[in-house]
């Protein structure tokens, strides 16, 4: 049986966009794994887009946030607008002096962040749970041309020599604010977009439609591996 | 466009903006009139010369201060509002008895 988004309870706020795409199990959710046309590895390497909100982020603030971080054994950026890759393949953003945000692993299905939603236990130590699965959409752009792409939408300078791995900016591209992080996985050049989960229907079509110039496509999660 | 520089986040577009008024010293809640307090919240001077004020950059919800010359509108500095707020402050409101 071919698997469907309207089997889970967890949906991308893309999914009716994804109609013809082969799924895969995500975690308690799905992803796509391909759109079943042409070289989606070389197009992914070039110029592609997924949709990552099926896969689990969680962000914590406040004075002890960052002691609270460190005990559950994550490495934190030293400085803001900032993000550091853990071993797990867990991304920690570091949005401002205290507050952190953690984009889950595709290694563990985004298991542990889940488990840090979960795990959180409201206290008297200031260290507050910032729920971002169903506030934000996660969009990864990758390959060589993604810097170009971002310049026809945002006022941020995304070259890798402004711009380099594990940089962080906040603000507004094609008119809406988001979250960019550049994380590449493996050798592949990501960045990691996040945004309004209720913009996020605009904003897939706006950057096709910036791709579009670049030959760019919307590739599975098959096109990473 | 016009760029604003963000202590946080650094040079970006103005439109990332939003403005937040002036700042002004807050009388202590519990111990000034209601016309003290109103003025405060309601009123501002809206003078020439140069301000400071409360902005806002939007995609990251972070509350900043500016020095900005409401003639020339250049903006002369902004700062982390720490700067001026070095300590928390509380409001202990009164517990009053409600007479119907």
């Amino acid at each position: 049986m071919s698997l469907h988004a309207e089997h889970f309870s967890e949906r991308s706020p893309l999914y009716r966009l994804h109609q013809d795409a082969q799924l895969n199990a995500l975690g308690d959710s799905c992803i796509v794994s391909n759109y079943g046309a042409g070289d989606e590895r070389a197009r992914a390497a070039h110029c592609g887009l997924l949709d990552l909100s099926n896969l689990a982020r969680v962000g914590f603030r406040g004075a002890a946030s960052a002691a609270y971080l460190e005990a559950r054994g994550y490495q934190l950026p030293a400085v803001p607008n900032q993000a550091l890759s853990q071993a797990d393949g867990s991304q920690v953003l570091r949005m401002s002096q205290a507050e952190y945000l953690l984009l889950g692993s595709l290694q563990d299905t985004g298991a542990r962040v889940r488990q840090e939603e979960l795990a959180w236990q409201f206290d008297d130590t200031p260290n507050y749970l910032l729920p971002r699965q169903d506030s934000h959409a996660w969009l990864l752009l990758s390959g060589t041309c993604q810097a170009e792409v971002m310049a026809k939408l945002c006022g941020v300078d995304l070259r890798a020599e402004a711009f380099p791995v594990g940089s962080v900016a906040q603000t507004s591209a094609a008119r809406i604010n988001v979250i960019i992080a550049n994380l590449p996985l493996g050798e592949l050049p990501c960045l990691h977009i996040l945004c309004d989960r209720a913009s996020a229907d605009y904003f897939w079509g706006a950057l096709l439609d910036a791709m579009q110039e670049f030959g760019g496509q919307p590739v599975g999660l098959d096109a990473l591996r | 466009m016009k760029i604003m520089p963000c202590p946080l986040n650094g040079p970006r577009n103005i439109s990332e903006f939003t403005y937040g008024g002036e700042l002004n010293a807050m009388p202590d809640s519990a111990t000034c009139t209601d016309a003290e307090w109103a003025d405060y919240v309601f009123n501002c001077e809206n003078r020439v010369g140069v301000v400071t004020e409360w902005w806002m950059h939007n995609a990251s919800s972070y509350w900043f201060l500016a020095e900005r010359h409401t003639g020339s509108d250049e903006i002369l500095r902004t700062f982390d509002p720490k700067e001026v707020f070095t300590q928390r402050v509380d409001f202990h409101a009164p517990a009053q008895e409600v007479r119907s």
